[in-house]
């Protein structure tokens, strides 16, 4: 829809102020005011288009100049009049319409109103604003009927239920009330569902019915619309997109099946309420406050701020349904069968119901006689059965429609492949600084001033990253990586003149004049990563392009499809490109590839998984190198070795969220936590002032909720043996590369303690509840000895001797394991290391002190029951078999420092034999547990010494 | 302002009160990496930039005066509750407001060294004076219904500079309210009854004033 609306000023107005549109029952008059101006005027559309409202003689709307201050709202009848209108001045004034003679005053009250809403019958005028409490007022004499308080600020928007049973009101903090007509009381009080608007007068939040009276529409906190359930209050679904600021006001088509929104973003929405999804947009000069849909056809009146309305003709595109079709008209209109009314909402409903809606701010309504009388009759005179039958009714009616909405969005959802992004980036805001990229070390930002930006990178870490002068940028830029020696910047193509160019600035260079640029003729940039000493490019022709630090072309690949995202780190550079279309359930096909620059390798290939119907918004690495992936529905997933490279989940925004309105955008990740930037909807992303702060959130798994009510415990275990298969894996990454790995094997031997501790609190718990196989099971588990008498005592405390039994028959297993296996030293480094030195041998049990080092090796010969199932069991006796012994010698010279006294060496000597091949084993089970791969083992026997020797 | 001005009486001068308010736990944003402190206090940090981590007041102020970090202002110091405990101290003039105990100490410390990193510090800063105003308004009125019968004035959520300035006025006049009261009294059991004829006996408070 590159055309853009017309807009003819109405309302002359300086300020931004809050205007209404309405459309006349029969279209053929609109009418208009303007909260800064003091005349309502009606516009004649049966005659010739006005040139510009007001001027022009022959078609100069009525001008009703009744208020003393600008009208805020105005509400139209059901029938042919009356119009009522509310203002500053603090009265409400009703007119003949659309003739628009003065029919008289209604109320007055003590502050300025901001809403007013006709009932269906039009009996019914409901005003409020500013004053506490809601006016009824009966239209026929002119009496206030009831005062409806509860609100606690200025009410905002009123919406009578079509089938006359309640009220809806909204006030500016964002609660929405639920009141039933005819008591008076509140039926549900829903608080600050919506928006709060309080300090920001210039917004007003509105909600509406849906035409058949099923549900509720209030605007919510996530730049969304939430419908709520007509009876109980419970929210029901909402729309959200592509609304990027919250939704101000919105218009039910005639039919209740399409939606207009429109945002503080100046972008106006038409939705298909069943399948959820935007069908249609139009972008405004200035925000759109008032909509109307025209009762008959498909026409939109919109209004914006500054006073000026126009006619979007066509909203809903002709090859969709008509937004009245459906519609039970008084006259019979040739543009409206009714055959699809079965298929519309209307189903099973009577007239009022499958007819017009009366918010507040369209107030059109077209209505049949017959149909009023309808509504007359369920007034007080209705009873009981038929409240329970027509709730059943309902019921079954939302049951249908449901499945209905669920057929159709497998049927025609608009599915949208996602355009490539650059991590760490925010969109661009009038006026405002904004990231270009944000990450653990630093931001690079911009902030756009007469045609050209000033860029300026800023590292968090004001102590030891480089200054960096501010840039004035010429190009610009509005793609750039950053890391601790340079950063790269890139602009997209925007016409012929300006090609897209990509820059690189080093920060530190001995060179002068080290910064280059690159430019690409007929292509363009679409994303940029940065590495150890490479730059990297990917364009519109989906070519990666290699570049080295000083601005050399290295390598130019081709990607398989359109690319989404790249990150860089080290030397290695993922790029998350599209495979194919989006599925028709809506999820999109991505594919993820890892390459390592230097060595020019593809480390990983495959899909990359998104939760359905979501998009990725963050693509990175860890610090040690971990690949890790943020979707929209607030999903992050890190790539692992495990069953042969599977993405994890390992959060989920939905669980973990604390109140509704928190948006996490995701900044890094490490082993155990991430880090991201909390944004209060409706912002979803940081702003540059002032400065954003990381929080820091742990993972945690989805777990499905057991029976053992120890969620935390359960996801802790999780996370820890993650963590330890990690840990595991990159000390054999070490291993084979001959490095020291000592401390990693710190790391994973207190990994395992906090393993035991937390599966002694799983055994614990699987008491409590009489789980008692799988408590078993987990002691099995267990990594040290120590911990398994733990789990004896638990069990013993909690009098289960049959588990104590079992848990016994564990530890004596693991005891004659011991004894088997003599000389494990040397290779089982990452196994109990310092659970000897710290446990004394005094404490050990009669069993144990027959032999002293028995007690050393336990933790090592343990490790292969622990993580192993019993097919790397088999696996294990396999290996055995075909080990060589390589680290005999070793093993004998450990022990022999160890100066654990003769009965050792006697041990060692005795069983050099078959010892060596078990000991072999123990250590490859152990770094192979990760991954399974049986690989050669490396024998680096330094930390059991150097342990050994620090504890004794 | 009986209690207030004067701090001779006082058992800690201002500058005191502060530096024990120094010891109160705050937030703060650092902008440098730095391994964690091992103190005798506890273990501070590590610092990451950007990722807050709570410090003394004493660190925060020493690490915001070297341009390490930015203070992250306290919840209750925002303009809105700020305005909210206002406006309660105002309607209630019977009870204190719940403040942090050194809530004029610690408000003081990071208007004098951290004013840039609180929103609307102006607004911030005038508040709290017109709280401070407030309170210690209600403290001075409240020792103005200390009477003969009292013997024991009970003040819940006053806080450390507050009660540092009434604190010696304060005891010093039950004191003295006790001994006139009842001279002959060596329990402690202090009767209305036995009071009552004392309550005349306004003479020797004259001799408290000047101090």
């Amino acid at each position: 829809m590159g055309r853009l609306l017309k807009l003819r000023e109405a309302h002359k107005t300086d300020v931004p102020a809050t205007c209404s549109v309405l459309w006349a029952h029969d279209g053929s008059h609109l009418a208009t005011s303007c909260a800064s101006d003091t005349e309502v005027l009606i516009h004649d559309l049966s005659a010739p288009p006005p040139g510009r409202s007001g001027s022009t003689a022959g078609s100069s709307p009525v001008v009703l100049r009744h208020h003393k201050e600008g009208v805020t709202a105005i509400a139209l009848g059901p029938t042919a009049g009356p119009l009522a209108s509310g203002s500053f001045d603090h009265s409400v004034k009703l007119y003949n319409f659309p003739v628009g003679s003065f029919q008289g005053n209604v109320t007055r009250f003590t502050l300025p109103i901001k809403s007013l809403a006709f009932n269906k019958s039009g009996s019914l005028l409901a005003a409020a604003g500013d004053d506490d409490g809601i006016k009824l007022i009966s239209t026929i004499d002119l009496t206030i009927s009831r005062v409806l308080k509860g609100h606690r600020g200025p009410v905002t928007g009123l919406s009578f239920d079509p089938k006359h049973d309640y009220l809806a009101s909204i006030d500016s903090f964002g609660t929405v009330i639920y009141w039933e007509l005819s008591t008076g009381k509140q039926l549900h009080t829903l608080k600050s569902i919506a928006p709060n608007y309080n300090s920001d007068s210039s917004v007003l939040n509105t909600l509406s019915w849906r035409p058949d009276g099923e549900m509720l529409a209030v605007p919510g906190l996530r730049n969304d619309v939430v419908m709520y359930d007509r009876d109980t209050g419970e929210k029901l679904f909402n729309l959200r997109g592509d609304h990027e600021k919250s939704v101000c006001s919105f218009c039910w088509s005639p039919n209740g099946k399409y939606l207009a929104t429109s945002g503080l973003d100046k972008q106006v929405l038409i939705w298909d309420v069943d399948l959820k999804q935007d069908i249609e947009r139009q972008k405004f000069e200035e925000r759109i406050c008032g909509l109307s849909w025209k009762p008959v056809g498909n026409s939109l009146a919109v209004i914006d701020v500054v006073g000026r309305f126009g006619i979007w003709d066509n909203p809903v595109p002709v090859s969709m349904k008509s937004p009245t079709e459906g519609v039970v008209l008084n006259e019979p209109h040739p543009l409206f069968e009714d055959e699809d009314e079965e298929e519309v909402l209307g189903k099973g409903i009577s007239c009022y119901s499958g007819s017009l809606d009366d918010s507040i701010e369209k107030g059109s309504g077209d209505f049949s006689p017959i149909s009023r009388k309808r509504v007359k009759k369920r007034g007080p005179s209705f009873d009981e059965g038929e409240e329970v039958l027509q709730e059943i009714d309902s019921r079954k009616r939302r049951k249908e429609s449901e499945n209905k909405r669920g057929d159709g969005e497998i049927r025609e959802r608009a599915v949208r492949m996602q355009d490539a992004f650059q991590v760490g980036f925010t969109p661009p805001q009038q006026g405002k600084r904004r990231f270009l990229c944000y990450n653990l070390l630093g931001c690079v930002t911009s902030l756009e001033n007469d045609g050209f930006s000033h860029v300026e990178v800023d590292f968090h870490d004001t102590g030891r990253g480089p200054r960096v002068p501010s840039m004035t940028d010429y190009f610009g830029f509005t793609m750039a990586a950053l890391n601790e020696k340079g950063c790269v910047l890139a602009n997209p193509c925007k016409g012929e003149k300006n090609m897209s160019t990509l820059m690189y600035r080093p920060f530190g260079s001995w060179a002068n004049n080290s910064e280059w640029s690159m430019r690409f003729e007929l292509e363009e940039v679409k994303v940029v990563a940065l590495g150890k000493n490479w730059v990297a490019a990917v364009t519109s022709h989906n070519f990666l392009r290699i570049f080295t630090e000083s601005g050399l072309q290295m390598h130019i690949l081709s990607v398989n499809g359109p690319v989404v995202a790249a990150a860089g780190s080290g030397d290695l550079l993922a790029v998350v490109t599209h495979a194919s279309d989006c599925l028709s359930s809506g999820d999109q096909v991505l594919e993820i590839k890892v390459f390592n620059i230097n060595e020019a390798t593809q480390t990983i290939s495959g899909r990359l998984p998104l939760t359905p119907c979501s998009h990725l918004t963050w693509l990175g690495f860890s610090e040690d190198g971990r690949l890790g992936s943020f979707d929209s529905k607030g999903n992050l997933r890190v790539y692992s070795d495990q069953f042969g490279g599977s993405w994890l989940p390992v959060f989920s925004a939905d669980k973990a969220r604390k109140s509704e309105d928190e948006n996490y955008w995701i900044v890094g990740f490490n082993a155990t936590k991430f880090f991201c930037i909390v944004c209060k909807s409706p912002e979803s992303y940081p702003s540059v002032m002032p400065k954003p702060v990381l929080t820091i959130l742990e993972f945690s798994s989805p777990l499905a909720s057991s029976d053992l009510g120890a969620d935390e415990v359960e996801n802790e275990f999780m996370m820890t043996n993650l963590q330890l298969s990690e840990i595991r894996k990159k000390i054999k990454d070490m291993e084979a590369f001959g490095l020291d790995v000592t401390a990693l094997d710190d790391e994973a031997f207190s990994l395992e303690v906090k393993l035991d501790r937390c599966i002694l609190k799983l055994i614990a718990s699987c008491c409590h509840s009489d789980r008692l196989v799988r408590a078993t099971e987990l002691a099995r588990l267990l990594s040290t000895q120590k911990s398994l008498k733990g789990a004896i005592t638990i069990v013993t405390a909690s009098k289960l001797p049959i588990l104590q039994e079992k848990f016994s028959t564990i530890l004596e297993e693991r005891m004659l394991d011991d004894l088997k296996t003599p000389e494990p030293i040397p290779t089982g480094r990452s196994n109990g290391k310092t659970a000897y030195s710290v446990q004394p041998p005094v404490r050990l049990s009669p069993m144990m002190e027959k032999s002293p080092d028995l007690n050393n090796r336990t933790p090592n010969t343990i490790k292969p029951q622990i993580k192993s199932s019993p097919a790397t069991e088999t696996l294990k006796l396999v290996k055995a078999r075909y080990s060589t012994p390589e680290n005999l010698a070793q093993g004998e010279d450990i022990s022999k420092e160890r100066e654990l006294g003769s009965k050792l060496e006697k041990l060692a000597t005795f069983v050099k034999g078959k010892g060596n091949a078990t000991s072999e084993v123990t250590g490859k089970d152990v770094s192979s547990s990760a991954t399974g791969n049986v690989k050669p083992e490396l024998k680096i026997p330094i930390n059991p010494f150097a342990r050994v020797k620090k504890a004794t | 302002m009986a209690g207030q001005t004067d701090h001779s009486l006082s058992i800690f001068s201002a500058a005191e009160v502060e530096f024990i308010a120094e010891d109160e736990m705050i937030e703060i944003v650092p902008n440098i990496r730095m391994d964690a402190l091992n103190l005798l206090c506890g273990d501070f940090g590590p610092f990451v930039p950007q990722i807050p981590c709570t410090v003394p007041l004493w660190l925060a102020v020493a690490l915001k005066k070297r341009g390490k970090c930015s203070i992250r202002t306290p919840d209750w110091m925002s303009v809105e509750k700020l305005t909210q405990v206002l406006e309660a101290e105002r309607e209630s003039p019977r009870e204190f407001q719940p403040l942090p105990f050194h809530y004029v100490e610690i408000s003081r410390l990071l208007l004098d060294h951290a004013h840039d990193d609180i929103p609307e510090v102006y607004m911030v800063r005038s508040l709290i004076e017109d709280i401070r105003n407030v309170r210690f308004h209600k403290v001075e009125s409240g020792l103005e219904t200390i009477s003969g019968r009292t013997h024991a004035v009970k003040l819940k959520n006053l806080s450390a500079m507050e009660v540092n300035l009434v604190r010696p006025f304060m005891a010093r006049v039950l004191q003295a309210f006790y001994k006139h009261d009842s001279p002959e009294m060596v329990q402690q059991a202090d009767t209305s009854a036995s009071k009552r004829p004392q309550v005349v006996d306004r003479g020797p408070r004259r001799d408290l004033r000047p101090r």
